[in-house]
């Protein structure tokens, strides 16, 4: 089964048009006299019947040749001849029947040849000079001859278990390639179902066909579908935003109650609405392993193949490996969204302390002051006509806690404009637009009210851009557009001043750059040396 | 057309305790009679009605309520008074929304007297002449 799927993994491989190094070296063996020795050196040995018929024949032959050139010439003695027959048979088979060949070639040389009279033994000490030669000589051939089958036998095996490696290898090397390519993803921020949907593609690609999903356990006996990637065909499969019940005995319950990854093969008998509906769409093998995000079971990364052969063995581990990168994707995105939370929690805190330090100044310092003037106005009125330097006096000092009253109430004003609060965004800007040194074309298109924050962080961009408009940028006039349309408040501020305007340290926009973003907004500064000053803003409102 | 004869009757909105102390001494003081007081807009809807004032100040600030909304509620009086807002506030920080409010105009609390009262309502009496109540002899009421 597994030897079935690899080599479907070679086949992505080879799919993927990866160019195996191999392949050369393959063809550089093919050559002819690596051939030929393989030819006659091979480990695995032909029956023994054949054996004995190729040494008797062997051997048969070496008998009439030597009689033959004996004939030629008779003084020599052609032993070596039968060498030949010994490293035949020694070349494929075992040792055993070499050394019968051996013992039998000499025997048949002593015999035929060397013209013993009745015993089998040679009678002249020339002649068992050549024997006694002749036996170890061969014996050592048939050692050296073994060695040599053994040898290739060992090279043919390590060549086998270097190209299973290599198998191994390639698929390993793919693996990582493919968890390579989704930890990109990760890596890039992009959203755990946007990083799920690619480990779906991956698998696909490795397993050919299988259906996959993501789902989030909400810890009230039901999981939600985060993401789900399906063959295309006709099917009433769930789809993402769909709840499924984690009670029953599925792969998805199952991961649920034991932390650890799960497999069915055959969800006959299997209890569970899930699983019914498992059995219902033709589904074969589940497996499924748990995605832990915090040390806690966040979901559950699943697939299914429908076809009749389980999922591979390997499909738990490789799933693994692909389930800590979702989970690593869910905790940046979870991240991200505490960040963002605690940014526009800290704005809107430091926006709300602002208020009521103006409310309280209003209610408590200003009054009081307010009405300690109209006292002396009052006392200034009562005094005799003939104290004029009292009544002197008096005006001065009722002018006096009126010039405090006024610096209190600028101030004021800076901490938090009233009108904000009193008349909402479009009635702050225009009096904005009234106060400004600069003079302001105004385009207000918004009706109602935005929530708090966003209305003081507009508020305050445009203030600021005003105050640079006059103060920095010597511009003559500043246009300011804000409108509120699809979910997206939209603030503009353009002036014809000297633009070289930026965000960085010391700049109060960078500040306002903080709000914006703080509250899911984007502001973009586009401001060219001698060409003027834009603020583009758009702060996302719910609805309107 | 306001004050040739007697003085004018007025009513002060605020919530403030002090303030309404004070201007009810001072307005008293320069010929303004305070015919009564309130600090929210139920006492000062009350108010406007049992004693149909002249004149209205209605502080802009009412604790949680707006002045301009008691405002508008004023003006849909089968009388209306000329309502006249206040506030610490400056005027040109609230004229947005002092323009589009049914007020006759605004006077700065530092600045109460019975001359700035007097200039917008003659002010006021030039753009809408019915707004303004007429005021001819004692009433008897």
């Amino acid at each position: 089964m597994t030897r079935k799927w690899s080599r479907r993994s070679i086949g992505a491989l080879s799919r993927r048009g990866a160019a195996s190094p191999r392949a050369a070296f393959d063809s550089d063996a093919r050559q002819l006299p690596a051939r030929l020795i393989s030819l006659l050196v091979r480990p695995t040995t032909p029956p023994l019947w054949l054996g004995i018929v190729v040494a008797a024949t062997v051997i048969t032959v070496e008998t009439v040749v030597v009689h033959q050139l004996n004939k030629v010439a008779p003084q020599n003695a052609f032993g070596a001849v039968f060498l030949l027959g010994v490293l035949v048979v020694s070349a494929r088979w075992g040792f055993a029947l070499s050394v019968l060949t051996t013992v039998v070639s000499a025997v048949i040389y002593v015999y035929f040849h060397l013209q013993v009279e009745g015993t089998l033994l040679p009678a002249k000490p020339g002649d068992w000079v050549a024997v006694v030669v002749f036996l170890p000589v061969a014996l050592v051939a048939n050692l050296m001859a073994g060695q040599a089958r053994l040898r290739t036998a060992e090279a043919v095996l390590r060549r086998r278990e270097a190209e299973a490696s290599r198998d191994e290898l390639a698929i390993l090397a793919e693996h990582q390639a493919a968890l390579r390519r989704v930890a990109t993803l990760a890596a890039r921020g992009e959203s755990p179902s946007e990083v799920f949907t690619a480990v779906a593609e991956e698998l696909a690609l490795w397993l050919h066909v299988v259906d996959a999903v993501l789902i989030r356990y909400e810890g009230d006996g039901t999981g939600t579908l985060v993401a789900v990637r399906y063959e295309p065909r006709e099917t009433r499969m769930p789809v993402t935003g769909d709840t499924i019940s984690t009670e029953g005995d599925d792969v998805g319950a199952i991961v649920l109650r034991t932390g650890h990854g799960a497999r069915i093969d055959n969800h006959a008998h299997v209890g569970g609405a899930v699983a019914t509906r498992i059995r219902a769409e033709g589904f074969g093998s589940i497996v499924g392993v748990p995605i832990v995000v915090d040390k806690r079971v966040w979901g559950a990364a699943i697939v299914g193949s429908r076809r009749t052969e389980p999922l591979p063995a390997d499909t738990e581990t490789r799933l693994g490996d692909f389930a800590d990168l979702v989970a690593t994707a869910i905790a940046n995105a979870a991240t991200r969204a505490e960040l963002i939370a605690s940014r526009a929690r800290i704005v809107a805190a430091a926006d709300d302390a602002r208020r009521r330090l103006e409310r309280d100044l209003h209610d408590g310092a200003q009054q009081r002051l307010v009405s300690l003037g109209l006292e002396v106005r009052l006392a200034e009125a009562s005094v005799p006509a003939e104290w004029v330097d009292v009544q002197e006096q008096l005006s001065a000092i009722a002018s006096g806690l009126t010039g405090v009253s006024e610096d209190l109430r600028e101030l004021s004003h800076g901490i938090h404009p009233a009108i904000l609060s009193k008349g909402g965004l479009g009635s702050a800007v225009r009096t904005l637009a009234r106060r400004s040194a600069v003079p302001v074309a105004l385009d207000v298109a918004i009706e109602g009210r935005f929530t708090e924050s966003v209305e003081v962080a507009a508020y305050y961009v445009v203030a600021e851009a005003l105050t640079n408009a006059a103060k920095h940028a010597h511009a003559s006039e500043v246009e300011v557009s804000l409108r509120a349309e699809d979910g997206t408040l939209h603030v503009v501020i353009g002036d014809d001043g000297v633009g070289g305007a930026s965000s960085g340290a010391g700049s109060g926009l960078i500040g306002l750059q903080d709000r914006v973003e703080a509250l899911g907004g984007h502001m973009q500064i586009t401001s060219p040396p001698g060409h003027g000053t834009t603020l583009d803003i758009t702060i996302p409102v719910a609805g309107e | 057309m306001v004050l040739q004869l007697g003085r004018l009757r007025c009513v002060i909105v605020d919530d403030s305790p002090r303030f309404l102390d004070i201007a009810r001494r001072l307005l008293e003081q320069q010929g303004i009679t305070v015919v009564g007081t309130a600090s929210n807009t139920a006492d000062a809807v009350r108010s406007a009605t049992e004693l149909q004032p002249d004149v209205i100040l209605v502080d802009v600030e009412l604790g949680p309520e707006s002045g301009f909304d008691l405002a508008e509620r004023l003006h849909d009086e089968a009388h209306p008074a000329a309502v006249i807002l206040i506030s610490t506030h400056a005027e040109q920080d609230l004229a947005e929304l002092i323009s589009g409010s049914p007020a006759v105009g605004f006077v700065s609390k530092s600045d109460l007297s019975f001359d700035a009262i007097r200039d917008v309502l003659r002010a006021g009496d030039g753009t809408e002449g019915e707004r303004v109540a007429p005021v001819s002899g004692p009433r008897g009421r």
